[in-house]
């Protein structure tokens, strides 16, 4: 089975690839900060985030229409948003259309909110594509462990991401076995044996969970991990720190000139 | 039902991290008393149990597929306390490999999925089996309406975050949400009944982790 879509572009070698995970991760979440709080309607200010967020990826040698299809997963969110904006009655209608019976109008107020939600999105998911592609998971959880992140948690965390693998392997090889013996039948039987696979899946993950864990405790485990080389930042950490908070916070800062 | 970032406001966004990352500091501590040093190894491949369940799709009517969640199976089988330990775990990887969810919406996500899902699962499978008995039909019963409810309230909830966020009207999308997940909770509630009658075949000892360790 192929797991490649997992970490794919985490070996490139850029300016981004090289920072602290720390880094990165403080700076994701300060930048997805800084595009929530943006006023609706400052449009000008998003595109001044995306360029951002743009110099960013091109800076890290991602594929951009890598990002840019990985960015599409925001699009049944926003479905489910544009379902409700008919339903938006305050404000000077923009236009209406009578479907079937029902008479359905758009007012301005609907859709404003649309288009701030969807830019705010759009700059979120883009600036999550660029953390998660430029970083192994491995360093990431090491980097979030050294920002205070309970032990235990970042344990199960790597525990869990060596796993994944395994027990995908298990799911998609039942998955393929189930699809061709599938012979159709009702949803109920369906239901029942879907059911059934994920908790053979359930059974078998509590056994290796359980074989694991006497592996463990006989070569010596005793609930303590040791780690070699803890992180260290380095002053390209610091100058990309210094610079990406400054432009952050400048357009707050000419909001507030203003 | 994994909210992206962008779709709920700062406010709502940060106070569900604090309030996750509070409960979740707590689920780490209860699980490592029950669990003491087995709890990493366990815990881990448990997550990895979840996440990979939830990526096996299983045809629904007119070409459509549904998955699973999880989250009330994982309590009644390990404990309320141990299902949101895992279902952060399995909602931080899906967050940080997949963007699948946002990250300063994950709080919000644990908020709903985990702390909602996993409590609400548990102690409305408790209560029924309380009442009715440990016969095997309430049992499977209790299984299934846990399983719907937990689909169903963290609905609910997700719509409430969007709603105070001012993204959606509040008043239309909390029944829309509502009743839609009503119906796709049906399937969750019967794929949690069908889980729990084949380890109630093959393993009837794991099913009592779940209250040992409560």
């Amino acid at each position: 089975m192929k797991h490649s879509f997992i970490d794919q572009y985490c070996d490139l070698d850029s300016f981004i690839h090289r920072l602290d995970p720390r880094t990165k991760f403080v700076a994701s979440l300060a930048f997805i900060l800084a595009v929530l709080l943006t006023p609706a309607g400052k449009w000008w200010m998003f595109v001044f985030y995306f360029l951002i967020v743009l110099g960013l990826l091109i800076f890290s040698r991602l594929p951009p229409t890598y990002a840019l299809k990985r960015s599409l997963a925001v699009i049944p969110f926003v479905l489910l948003i544009a379902i409700f904006i008919p339903f938006f009655k305050e404000g000077e209608i923009a236009g209406s259309y009578n479907i079937w019976l029902w008479k359905i109008s758009v007012t301005y107020s609907g859709l404003f909110v649309l288009a701030n939600v969807v830019a705010k999105a759009w700059l979120c998911i883009l600036c999550l594509i660029l953390l998660s592609s430029t970083t192994k998971l491995t360093e990431l959880l090491r980097g979030l462990q050294q920002l205070g992140v309970p032990q235990a948690i970042v344990l199960i965390l790597s525990f869990m991401y060596r796993y994944i693998f395994v027990l995908m392997d298990e799911a998609m090889r039942m998955q393929q076995a189930y699809q061709s013996r599938d012979i159709g039948g009702s949803l109920l039987r369906r239901l029942k044996t879907f059911g059934n696979m994920i908790g053979a899946l359930f059974i078998r993950s509590y056994e290796r969970g359980e074989r694991i864990y006497a592996a463990m405790v006989s070569r010596g485990f005793d609930g303590q991990v040791r780690i070699l080389n803890p992180l260290r930042l380095k002053g390209a950490d610091v100058f990309f720190g210094v610079v990406f908070g400054v432009l952050l916070m400048s357009p707050y800062i000419i909001l507030l000139v203003q | 039902m994994h909210i992206p970032d962008g779709f709920i406001s700062a406010p709502v966004a940060v106070g569900g991290v604090v309030v996750a990352a509070g409960a979740v500091a707590c689920a780490v501590k209860v699980t490592n008393r029950g669990l003491g040093e087995k709890q990493v190894p366990l815990m881990g491949v448990l997550a990895a149990f979840i996440f990979a369940a939830q990526m096996l799709n299983f045809p629904v009517a007119g070409g459509t597929s549904g998955h699973f969640m999880g989250a009330a199976l994982a309590a009644i089988l390990l404990g309320p306390w141990a299902g949101l330990l895992i279902m952060t775990c399995v909602l931080l990887v899906q967050c940080l490999v997949f963007q699948d969810g946002g990250l300063l919406a994950l709080g919000a996500n644990v908020f709903n999925m985990g702390i909602v899902g996993c409590f609400l699962g548990y102690y409305i499978y408790q209560g029924v089996t309380l009442l009715m008995g440990n016969k095997r039909v309430v049992v499977l019963v209790a299984g299934g309406i846990a399983g719907w409810a937990a689909i169903v309230v963290a609905a609910l909830f997700c719509a409430l975050e969007l709603g105070i966020s001012g993204t959606v009207p509040l008043h239309v999308v909390l029944p829309a949400m509502g009743g839609v997940h009503a119906l796709i909770g049906i399937g969750e509630g019967l794929i949690t009944a069908a889980v729990l009658a084949l380890v109630l075949a093959t393993r009837p000892d794991l099913m009592r982790l779940g209250s040992q360790r409560a």
